[in-house]
């Protein structure tokens, strides 16, 4: 017993050192300012205008509901490959929907998010049912929904696809905000509450971090598993439905595009504000660190190719700064 | 049949421990005061040993002992704090590097065995002889083929080159793992160095059929016989005395003595192995009501190790499984659990039939599993304490749409406190916590379920004295209280002794023994484990 008491005293007074890692959260968001602050006295007449900002936002959008819904399995440990082509499937039949098949936007809307969601009940089942793991199930059906899409659409961009939707995607933008900016982040909030305030969130969490642990408390590992696949397919279902509404159009091939900025901003997000966790918030800083920077270097001057540039060294730069916090903070596990 | 060299040495029967400081002449082998800490605690301290050449030496020693540990300074997975080796002959200095002892002729064979399920005999053996031969050297399979059957030919052993390992017996693995380990010392023999060779078997026998170990013991023999020496680490006290010359015990990492087989009884090196502590825990035992209502009732379990396991646990009662590494008691927990998959027999819970059993099921039937690897299947290291906590009460039910987080970080920090969990802040890492108090903290999650049943695997393995007191002290205030049902599966007899109401032992799959209340000591347990292995 004095052992015990022993201890009790020592650890009063071995105080939780998070004072490091409390600047740390918030380094991504400094450089971001930074960034701003250096574009902004570079190109003081064209980066700080209104017209740019609210560019920078809007051309945003898509990719950031697209991340949001990544997002969900990734917590999980789940990397889903299949998001980018399943958008663009997604977005492919709105447009086929209301031009070819005569049905009304609302309509193809909704048969387009359903077909998408589609794409990861099939993810989800092999996954589970098989013990396959996901990165190369979901790198497969995300090819054959490449596939499909090029099939339906003919591998032709449809367009003339019903104003409405664009309307309800750009029109009247919010304080010089486009509003799909406002959906987005509405989704970001959704996907933070559930992260943080439901069951199902913690049993993510749980599922990504250590799946023998959560087997053992009773938690579905499979069914968790399925259902993230499910719920990344269906908002990369929406995110295809307001890409369409942000072009009036559908290209068969755009949608790839969108895969590695994606995964770029969701790692990237895991290293800001909560270090180590793929969350919500930090998704969206890290989507608009990365459109500052390579807007900013393109109104420089500089060509297309920084945008390969940024993404692809963020992501790389991104997974390596996780893998040193996580080394670090399991060497302090070591030594208590 | 008592080895020359080794009646060289000792013409007594108690062989004289080394003398300190310089290595004995003419051993293969000597180790002279090694020492070594894992943070604060003692894994060995000052540890003399020698190993002579031609001699089948046994190491023996009770779990945490440091058999293991000296074992892997060896093989260089640790690095010693002190001490000196002498290999034929000659000092080596430490750190010995990431091979080890490898290059100076020792052979390691794994209790693992460090095989690939799906590769081939031959690939196996071929793996060891590219390590050399750098990059894209181009293998010649004809060349190994031959070198291989060789090989195999001279032990006589009759294994297909092209078997895949996973379709051999255990113990053509485990001997398959000795001639990989045979040839890479052939190759230290071929490359001039004179000396017989020394190969280390840590505890290969423990996961063999009974009458499989008898084929390693005539390969053990036949090594012998060609002048190499072999170190065998056993707990298996039989298998030792009818295989080896001489035998060396370690106890609570310190030398506890050194024999020649022959002239040693079990009684003798048993009491190596324990010592003189029988001291017994005063602890008052209240008689199980056997009118008490049954929480658990199985029957037939069969699993990977178990054959046939039936046993009751009534309300308020610990019930102990213990028995040799390998016996089956360790997976019990895990099969009832549904943690682990139960090949046959059924379980009532409450007279209830559970069909399949999973985590899921059961903990909706109040049954919860501490389980033995707590790293890896406890809590999510990387997550806080209280998510941690919180865990249980969020998979199984899921209620509402929002988790009240304010009301659980209350709770658990209450139940924290009452359980003595430093630091008293359920926001820090899971994994910053010592090893008690992370047991403390799953102890305590659980234990706010008010379970019915608690099943526990080796529940204070890595776990200090004091934690240990406040976890037994929750056990049995939970079963004396409110008529919590434990099974706690352990290979520790003094925790059987302090929490156990009733102690059944397991031998090759099967309950072979009970022992009831006052009669638990570790003494009895240690005699009915080992004679039940005699049997």
């Amino acid at each position: 017993m004095t052992n015990n008491k022993a201890n009790t005293t020592e650890a009063g007074l071995q105080k939780p050192k998070r004072k490091g890692l409390d600047l740390e959260r918030f380094a991504l968001i400094g450089v971001w300012i930074v960034l701003i602050i250096f574009f902004g006295i570079l190109l003081p007449d064209t980066f700080l205008t209104s017209a740019n900002i609210s560019n920078m936002l809007g051309s945003q959008a898509v990719l950031l509901i697209l991340a949001l819904g990544l997002l969900i399995p990734m917590r999980a440990g789940v990397y889903d490959l299949s998001v980018a082509s399943t958008m663009n499937f997604s977005a492919v039949i709105v447009a086929i929907g209301n031009v070819q098949w005569g049905l009304s936007i609302w309509v193809a809307v909704l048969v387009a998010v359903f077909a998408a969601s589609l794409v990861g009940v099939v993810n989800g089942f092999i996954v589970v049912k098989f013990g396959i793991d996901p990165f190369i199930v979901t790198l497969g059906i995300g090819t054959v929904v490449v596939g499909l899409t090029y099939w339906i659409s003919n591998a032709r961009t449809t367009v003339g696809v019903d104003r409405s939707l664009s309307d309800f995607v750009l029109a009247k933008p919010f304080l010089a905000i486009p509003v799909d900016v406002y959906y987005a982040l509405a989704l970001c909030f959704v996907v933070w509450y559930i992260f943080q305030y439901t069951a199902f969130g913690q049993r993510l969490l749980f599922v990504g971090q250590n799946p023998e642990v959560a087997r053992l408390n009773g938690v579905p590992v499979g069914r968790t598993r399925w259902t993230s696949l499910i719920a990344s397919a269906f908002v990369a279902g929406i995110a295809g439905a307001v890409f369409v509404g942000t072009t009036g159009s559908a290209d068969p091939t755009a949608g790839q595009a969108f895969l590695l900025p994606a995964f770029a901003a969701v790692f990237l997000g895991s290293t800001v504000l909560s270090i180590g966790r793929f969350n919500a918030w930090g998704t969206v800083i890290a989507v608009y660190f990365l459109a500052t920077g390579i807007t900013g270097l393109q109104l420089l001057g500089l060509q297309q190719f920084v945008q390969q540039l940024f993404y692809g060294g963020a992501l790389v730069i991104a997974v390596v700064l996780s893998k040193i916090v996580r080394s670090r903070s399991e060497r302090q596990a070591g030594a208590g | 049949m008592i080895d020359p060299h080794t009646a060289d040495s000792n013409s007594g029967g108690v062989f004289d421990t080394p003398t300190a400081g310089a290595f004995t002449p003419g051993a293969l082998l000597s180790i002279r005061g090694v020492s070594k800490h894992f943070g604060g605690s003692v894994a060995l301290k000052d540890v003399d040993l020698d190993i002579m050449p031609g001699e089948i030496h046994g190491l023996l020693g009770a779990n945490g002992s440091g058999k293991s540990t000296i074992i892997k300074i060896l093989a260089g997975f640790h690095e010693p704090d002190a001490g000196d080796f002498w290999i034929h002959g000659q000092q080596v200095n430490t750190p010995f590097g990431a091979g080890g002892l490898r290059h100076k002729g020792v052979g390691f064979v794994h209790q693992d065995l460090g095989q690939v399920p799906n590769a081939s005999v031959l690939e196996h053996m071929v793996l060891d002889a590219q390590t050399e031969n750098r990059g894209l050297t181009r293998i010649n399979w004809r060349l190994e083929r031959d070198r291989v059957q060789g090989l195999l030919d001279r032990y006589e052993l009759d294994i297909s080159l092209d078997a895949p390992i996973d379709a051999l017996y255990p113990v053509q693995r485990a001997l398959v793992a000795i001639v990989r380990a045979i040839s890479s010392q052939e190759e230290y023999v071929q490359a001039g160095n004179a000396g017989a060779t020394l190969l280390i078997l840590d505890e290969p026998t423990v996961f063999l059929p009974k009458h499989e170990v008898d084929q390693l013991f005539v390969m053990m023999r036949r090594l012998k016989d060609q002048g190499s020496s072999v170190l065998f680490v056993s707990h298996d006290i039989d298998e030792v005395l009818t295989i080896t010359d001489r035998v060396s015990v370690l106890r609570d990492g310190k030398n506890a003595g050194s024999r020649v087989t022959n002239d040693s009884t079990r009684e003798q090196i048993v009491e190596m192995i324990l010592g003189g502590r029988f001291e017994h825990i005063s602890r008052t035992f209240t008689a199980t009501d056997e009118s008490a209502q049954l929480v658990l009732s199985t029957s037939g379990l069969k699993g990977h190790r178990a054959v046939d396991v039936s046993f009751d646990v009534r309300k308020g009662e610990v019930v102990g499984l213990t028995g040799l590494a390998g016996s089956g008691f360790e997976e019990i927990t895990d099969l009832i659990y549904g943690s682990r998959k139960l090949e046959g027999g059924s379980i009532l819970v409450y007279g209830a039939d559970v069909r399949k059993p999973a985590p899921d099921s059961m903990m909706n039937r109040g049954v919860v599993l501490i389980p033995a690897d707590r790293k890896g299947q406890g809590g999510a290291l990387s997550l806080t304490v209280l998510e941690n906590m919180a865990l249980p009460s969020l998979s199984t039910q899921s209620k509402g749409w929002r988790i009240k987080w304010r009301q659980l970080r209350q709770r658990m920090a209450s139940v924290c406190r009452e359980l003595r969990v430093v630091p008293d802040n359920v926001d820090a890492l899971f994994g910053n916590l010592s090893g008690g108090n992370q047991q403390k903290a799953l102890m305590g999650k659980w234990l706010d379920q008010e379970p019915q049943l608690m099943l526990l695997n080796e529940p204070t393995q890595g776990v200090d004295i004091g934690a240990r007191m406040d976890i037994f002290r929750l056990i049995r205030s939970a079963v004396d209280e409110k008529g919590m049902g434990v099974v706690c599966a352990t290979s520790d007899y003094e925790q059987l002794v302090e929490i156990a109401d009733r102690v059944l032992i397991l031998s090759q799959g099967r309950i072979r023994g009970e022992i009831v209340g006052q009669e638990i000591t570790k003494d009895a347990l240690a005699a009915a484990i080992y004679a039940e292995e005699a049997a």
